[in-house]
């Protein structure tokens, strides 16, 4: 028998009370008896109680948690090598126009996000620029054309093939007309199509083209093309007019080598010395250790000046005492430094840039600081082949016309006459990749892939290559033009096929073409410098030829870093950064300088009443220029460094509405005025400098939206060092000590330099062990180009909130690059620095939140709790610098209040746009109404790289012998590598060097014993006026 | 020489021969009669403006801090100045009651339950800017210092704004006890005296079961006393609170040690000017210048040119300071940003100057100081004063604070800015219109109490006391 194991007797005997209990041994009976009736019954009051709470509560529950349903729609088979939440890598290569920049991009589920700069590339050494961390939201523009279309109607890629070559093959001569192109395979592809349509040819048209500098170099060295300039190698840099930190040529690679230039130790010091002479001010100008104003027709005459001070002979045709000794003085520097010296020129005129040849030649720059044995293939365009298109189209001579990349009908000077011949060209095809001023006028239109979704290559310098992959599947119905070109001249390959053949023919078959495309940058090239071979022979002709200095007014049409000659006019992004050197978001305007602003707009800044008043209100005057019975309004804006009698006006504004909700204001109207018409084609080169302007003020203002409103440290209580500190060449040299001495004084009250963290407070200082991070920016090395702040509005989300709103002040940068002017004030000198939230150890923005909501981290981060903010703002207005941003209204769709965008802007519409948002970085939170939000260090790269050293069991690397485990997005994008991030409590990382190795150290408003964590090195100006 | 009973220099506090029934009809008589043409015009504008208040808030609440015209630099405009304003406001009340009473100023009765109610009003309505100026006002029981799921997460105790809540709540509590306390045997006067079924149940339940026991009375009189010494601290501790928001930060401007005694006696001064306001007003309107007599309202003009006077010394050490310290920052917030008329919000620091110190002065004339006219417009221009000293001191300050960069553009109101400060006018005015019709506006049973030995009525029957010699007087009262 089976042994039975009971635990009572009740078990034992199975007594009847024991069954009826062991089966109600859960049974909880009802709360209420219900003998009598439900009605009658009667029910405890605990219980009645607890059973009211719970169905209460349950029905509050089931009633109010009904949420939206939002789909996302899992993989049913993985892709290999995606994981949900880790971000693959891809090399490619920026591209537009003639520009190409190796950089990498972020791809998070299959969408592109974020480049950054490859790291492989000897130019740029992982350096980009705001156009290239901007361009990738380009890929996601909602404006893109999203199908070829004839005449405007949606058509198949087979039909209009179809169509197209029909149509070509009795079109007669058939011109291919593109921006220049510098990708080998591309122009092979070329090659074949033109090939194919005898008496076909090809026209590089550059909006704004260098053409100036091609046609003296053939004349000067037998060569059309643009040498490597090597900013790096000169001890003096010479710049007259060129702008080459921000538009002229190749400015990401030249703004790395003239910061190797301006880096200093204090061990040895020694820098380079730039003088910069110009019209209107610059962002290169700005950096200049002295510049010289003069007027844009005096280019000519300063460098035949130059030329005759560096011969030694004595100076004519300059009338201008001060620019006379800015001649005398970069001649002498010139002089000191042969063969370590470097002249350049940005005007288009073949004669001043052949003089500009013969200084360098006396220099001996020829092979030290101007390579030729590398050239620069940045710009082909020779304007006179386009002004030959245009009377060619006009006698009816072209018969097909295929527009790649240009966009002549906006930025040709004489659109008019362009648009005429164009209606006499029978077919015309575009690639526009947006319904563009040229595209419109193109009834076969094939739109191009976007960079990003493209197969090529690009060899920006000879021998330098760097390749492009694509890293999403194409959005739209688009095809690459090369495939189209393809095509037509009736090859059976794609693009892709010749691409791979062509490059595994000339590395080692296809592993070494993977490898490639794994780096995305491959060169044949070495470093040594090569020289051209110089003929003197017409110089004399081209000083006889420049044309003299005019009088009066003149205006000088100038490109802005962000949108430079309008390829950023539909960038959220581009036209959101504040300008570098006006400050200003989302418009073109009148530049004047303050003289002018006396006589012309009666304002006096001078006069603080005056000044106040004009920086306070957004609306500035309108003035009204007229050029040649040509008339546009625009506001004025008051820039010091704008020579007396010159007035400046950006390019790149005033486009078609078809280009996307960015280029109109609220009034759907363009933002802006189109100033091209006012160029002019002379001597066969596009001429941007114009004389004879009339300048009327008008009784109308218009509102300007800039993000600062006061450029000077001086008030009437004093300058105020403790926010930023520069000094000359001169002063460090004496001492290099200056700036420590001048902190040792400014906290002598606290304790002085060494005890100041201690005694500066009540309170005792924490421990910080483990990781403290810590930042460094070297403002010697940054030159305020702002890729930095577009780099930070990729990476964390930042919404871009359009013009009303910048009006308001309501901007939302994390990362900020103030200006300030100090000295003259016609002609000040300019100092950028780069403002951003300083992680404070002792933050008042901390302890004033009710909430708790910002916070200090173990690793030193000043943090933010989003969901935890309340919105009281407290934190925003005790932060002295200001960095905090809140947000005013829903700008990025996260709210729960329905229809709130309703009332905002266009810009804020199109940045929330399912298209645009997939541009939005997955691991940072997107922020909603009502919170503060402020630069958090990219503390999702700081989790990352900490796990990515904690996976290989070892410690965070963070520079240490130039290993990264991870760099903040301000500090990859910088092209100057002014900043440097990581970890201070590891002695051998680079912030700790950067901090240990410079006397030039300081903290921003120190004094305040708030503890920053972002430290500055001072600037320091190789000025004439006291070396 | 005989003995006069009446005083030559104390007013009788209650005029006209009145005797208790008399105090009863005059005070009760609004309550009992259907309101007047003048109050249902007022109490329509009151409830218009607070609709328009109530639109305002709820565009801020669904649009965004946005509606209104705050930017990156100036964060705090005029939400926080009204906040502050309505606050000063809401100090005379307490301080007339609680303070008064317990230094036994027996001129308090005739405007305490007014200048209480104030208060309350007051304080309700400064309560609804730091609510709504919060982003995310759904969220605003973050303040709330409770077990919670959330961690659990605490508030931050080192956040002045915290201590506002504790001090607001706690002043609005203790002033509102205080009110009603005081109301109990009023309502069971006008509950004893209801014709209709209505009035009568509705104040039997306001008055809490009042009967006018002597046990009562003996309780009522201990809680009235409790009450003021609680309220006692905390007219000097709410706003000294209040400045502390300012007090600890780094700003320079908001960053003064003088804050606390500035703040609290710019409290009293714009509070006092707001009472006078208003019974200027509800005295002509009710026919009340019997209570509220032309000495009451002089009494009240002497504490306003007193506390006008410890706010120019404060702003004058205020500058002292910034021109002794030599803190460029400190020195260009005070002598560029405010004392400069030609500097944006130039125009704020003068006016403010204007209407708190200058003007003020004018109340060292006796015969100003006694005139009504004068009384009322000076009243107005005093709170126009104290508005723009609390505007002075948060945007001129934070509009240029340390980096030039981040100066910011002109502030100045959106229409929805201002619509929540006229909002909480109608809020304000609204409360004051019902309570005026509704609530003894005046304290009959204090006013009773101070009848007998400050009314005018009562020294009728001292001829016989003054018929006594000196030593006969003295012998029969010394003991």
């Amino acid at each position: 028998m089976e042994k039975k194991y009971w635990q009572s007797f009740g078990e034992l005997n199975n007594t009847e009370s024991y069954q009826q209990s062991s089966k109600n041994e859960f049974k909880e009976d009802l709360p209420f008896d219900a003998e009598k009736g439900l009605l009658d019954a009667k029910t405890p009051r605990r219980d009645f109680l607890k059973y009211l709470g719970f169905t209460t509560a349950a029905a509050a529950v089931a009633a109010s948690c009904e949420v939206p349903v939002k789909k996302a729609i899992p993989f049913a088979n993985q892709p290999e090598e995606l994981v949900p939440g880790v971000a693959n890598y891809y090399a490619t290569t920026y591209v537009q126009d003639g520009d190409a920049i190796s950089v990498v991009a972020k791809v998070r589920d299959g969408r592109p996000i974020k480049l950054e700069g490859n790291e492989l590339s000897p130019i740029t050494k992982g350096g980009t620029s705001a156009r290239v961390q901007a361009s990738v939201l380009d890929l996601y523009d909602g404006a893109r054309l999203r199908f070829p279309t004839i005449d405007g109607k949606e058509s198949t890629f087979d039909a209009i093939d179809n169509a197209i070559t029909s149509s070509l093959a009795g079109a007669g001569n058939i011109v291919l007309l593109s921006s220049t192109i510098n990708s080998p395979s591309s122009l092979d592809v070329i090659q074949k199509f033109l090939a194919k349509y005898p008496g076909s040819k090809h026209v590089t048209y550059d909006a704004v083209s260098n053409a100036g500098i091609l046609l003296a170099n053939e004349i000067s060295f037998g060569k059309k093309a643009i040498p490597s300039y090597r900013f790096d190698h000169a001890k003096t840099i010479v710049s007259i007019g060129a702008d080459f930190l921000a538009t002229w040529i190749s400015p990401v690679e030249f703004a790395r080598q003239y910061a190797k230039g301006k880096k200093i130790n204090d061990a040895n010091p020694e820098m380079s010395k730039h003088i910069h002479f110009e019209s209107v001010a610059s962002l290169t100008g700005s950096n200049a250790d002295d510049r010289y104003l003069h007027r844009p027709s005096e280019t000519g005459a300063i460098v035949v000046a130059l030329l005759s001070a560096i011969k030694g002979e004595t100076i004519s045709g300059i009338a201008d005492a001060k620019l006379k000794d800015g001649i005398t003085k970069a001649a002498k520097a010139l002089t000191d430094k042969k063969g370590e010296a470097l002249v350049v020129c940005g005007s288009n005129d073949v004669n001043i840039q052949v003089v500009v040849n013969a200084i360098n030649e006396i220099l001996l720059a020829n092979g030290k600081t101007i390579d030729w044995n590398t050239t620069n293939n940045a710009r082909k365009g020779i304007d006179a082949d386009f002004a030959q298109l245009v009377d060619d189209m006009n006698a009816g001579t072209v018969g097909a016309l295929i527009v790649l990349d240009a966009n002549p009908v906006y930025t040709w000077y004489d659109s008019e006459k362009l648009t005429s011949g164009l209606n006499k060209v029978k077919v015309k095809i575009s690639f526009g990749s947006k319904a563009d001023e040229t595209t419109q006028k193109c009834q076969y239109v094939i739109p191009n892939h976007h960079f990003l979704e493209s197969w090529g290559d690009a060899e920006a310098k000879s021998g330098y290559y760097s390749f492009i992959q694509p890293t999403i599947y194409p959005l739209f119905k688009t095809r690459q033009w090369q495939d189209s070109l393809l095509k037509w001249s009736g090859a059976t390959t794609d693009y892709l096929a010749q691409l791979k053949s062509f490059w595994s023919s000339k590395l080692t078959g296809v592993n070494g073409w993977d490898k490639a495309l794994q780096d995305g940058v491959y060169s044949t090239s070495s470093d040594i410098l090569g020289t051209a071979v110089y003929n003197a022979a017409s110089l004399s002709a081209a000083i006889a030829n420049i044309q003299p200095a005019k009088t009066g007014i003149e205006l000088q049409l100038y490109q802005k870093i962000a949108i430079g000659a309008g390829q950023g006019a539909a960038n959220p992004w581009l036209q959101e950064m504040p300008d570098p050197v006006t400050r200003t978001t989302w418009d073109n305007y009148l530049i004047v300088s303050p003289a002018m602003a006396k006589s012309l707009l009666k304002i006096d800044l001078a006069n603080s009443g005056q000044a106040d008043s004009y920086e306070v209100h957004p609306e500035k005057k309108v003035v009204a220029i007229n050029i040649n019975g040509k008339t546009i309004e625009l506001p004025a804006l008051i820039i010091p460094g704008t020579h007396a009698e010159t007035v400046g006006i950006a390019i790149g504004y005033g486009r078609d509405k078809k280009l996307g909700k960015t280029v109109v204001d609220v009034n759907d109207k363009s933002i802006g005025a189109n100033v091209y018409p006012f160029a002019a084609l002379i001597n066969g080169t596009v001429c941007y400098d114009i004389s004879k302007v009339e300048l009327k003020l008008t009784d109308k203002k218009y509102p300007v939206a800039l993000t600062q409103t006061h450029n000077l440290l001086n008030t009437s209580q004093g300058k105020r060092t403790e926010v930023v500190k520069e000094l000359t060449f001169a002063e460090y040299k004496a001492n290099t000590k200056v700036v420590l001495e001048e902190r040792e004084k400014e906290l002598a009250p606290f304790g002085g330099l060494a005890n100041f963290k201690e005694e500066g407070s009540i309170y005792k200082p924490f421990d910080k062990p483990g990781i403290k991070w810590g930042m460094s920016i070297d403002l010697n090395a940054c030159n305020g180009c702002g890729a930095c702040v577009v780099a930070c509005n990729a990476e964390n989300n930042i919404p871009v909130v359009g013009k009303p709103e910048v009006l308001r002040f309501h901007d939302m940068h994390w990362m900020r690059i103030d200006r300030y002017y100090t000295g003259d004030a016609e002609n000040p000198t300019v100092i950028f620095q780069p403002m951003l939230c300083q992680h404070c150890d002792n933050a008042p923005c901390e302890n004033v939140c009710p909430v708790a909501a910002t916070n200090h981290s173990s690793e030193g981060l000043n943090q933010m709790t989003y969901n935890r903010c309340i919105g009281t703002r407290y934190c925003a207005n005790n932060c002295p610098y200001k960095v905090r941003r809140f947000n005013w209204a829903d700008y990025t769709g996260s709210d729960s209040f329905q229809n709130n965008q309703d009332i905002l802007n266009n810009t804020i519409h199109y940045m929330n746009e399912d298209l645009t948002r997939m541009v939005l970085n997955p691991d940072v939170t997107v922020r909603s109404r009502g919170v503060i939000e402020k630069c958090s260090f990219c503390v999702q790269r700081l989790q990352d790289g900490k796990l990515k050293a904690k996976k290989e069991g070892r410690p965070l690397k963070t520079g240490q012998n130039e290993e990264w485990d991870l760099k903040v997005a301000c500090q990859q994008s910088c092209p100057s590598e002014a900043i440097v991030f990581g970890n201070v409590n590891d002695k051998e990382s680079s912030i700790s060097k950067a901090r240990s190795d410079s006397n030039r150290l300081f903290y921003s408003l120190e004094f305040l014993h708030v503890l920053p964590n972002v430290n500055y090195l001072a600037k320091v100006r190789n000025s004439a006026a006291e070396a | 020489m005989s003995l006069k009973y009446e005083s030559q220099i104390r007013e009788p506090l209650v005029y006209g021969n009145k005797n208790y029934h008399q105090v009863t009809e005059d005070i009760v008589r609004p309550i009992e009669a259907k309101p007047t043409r003048l109050w249902y015009i007022g109490f329509f504008i009151s409830v218009s403006l607070l609709l328009f208040g109530v639109y305002s808030v709820y565009r801020e609440v669904v649009y965004g801090v946005g509606e209104w015209n705050l930017n990156k630099t100036v964060g705090w405009g005029w939400d926080i100045t009204n906040f502050v304003w309505w606050v000063g406001i809401g100090h005379a009340g307490t301080l007339i009651s609680a303070i008064l009473l317990l230094f036994r100023q027996g001129w308090r009765t005739g405007v305490n339950r007014a200048a209480e109610a104030m208060t309350i009003f007051a304080v309700m309505c400064a309560g609804q800017f730091p609510i709504f100026h919060m982003g995310r006002v759904w969220m605003a029981f973050f303040v709330m210092p409770y077990p919670n799921t959330r961690g659990p997460l605490w508030v931050n105790f080192n956040s002045p704004l915290l201590w506002d809540v504790f001090a607001i709540s706690t002043y609005f509590t203790v002033s509102l006890l205080f009110w009603y306390s005081g109301l109990l045997p009023d309502f069971a006067t006008v509950r004893d005296r209801a014709k209709t079924k209505l009035r009568k149940c509705l104040y039997g339940i306001a008055s809490f079961g009042w009967t006018g026991s002597t046990k009562h009375w003996q309780r009522h009189e201990a809680l009235s006393l409790v009450l003021a010494g609680l309220s006692t601290p905390l007219v000097l501790s709410v706003h000294t609170i209040v400045s502390f928001d300012f007090a600890t930060s780094v700003i320079p401007g908001w960053h003064t040690t003088i804050f606390p005694p500035y703040f609290v006696a710019g409290a009293i001064f714009s509070g006092f000017a707001m009472v006078q306001t208003l019974m200027v007003v509800v005295r002509k309107v009710f026919g009340l210048q019997d209570y509220v007599t032309i000495g009451h309202i002089e009494a009240m003009n002497k504490v306003i040119v007193l506390t006008g006077s410890i706010v120019g010394i404060a702003y004058l050490t205020e500058l002292f300071m910034a021109y002794y310290s030599q803190s460029k920052y400190e020195g260009y917030a005070f002598f560029y940003s405010r004392a400069n008329l030609f500097s944006p919000y130039g125009w704020s620091y003068y006016g403010m100057m204007a209407c708190n110190v200058l003007i003020p002065q004018i109340f060292w004339s006796r015969k100003l100081r006694r005139s009504l006219f004068v009384t009322f417009f000076m009243s107005i221009l005093v709170n126009v004063g104290m508005w723009f000293e609390r505007f002075v001191i948060i945007v001129t300050s934070i509009y240029r604070d340390y980096l030039p960069s981040s100066w910011s553009v002109y502030y100045s109101p959106s229409i929805w800015e201002i619509g929540f400060y006229l909002g909480t006018f109608g809020l304000f005015f609204t409360c004051f219109f019902l309570f005026a019709k509704y609530f003894p506006t005046i304290a009959i049973a204090e006013i009773k109490h101070v009848l007998k030995t400050s009314g005018e009525s009562y020294k009728n029957d001292m001829s016989e006391v003054e018929n006594e010699s000196t030593e006969a007087f003295a012998h029969k009262y010394a003991h």
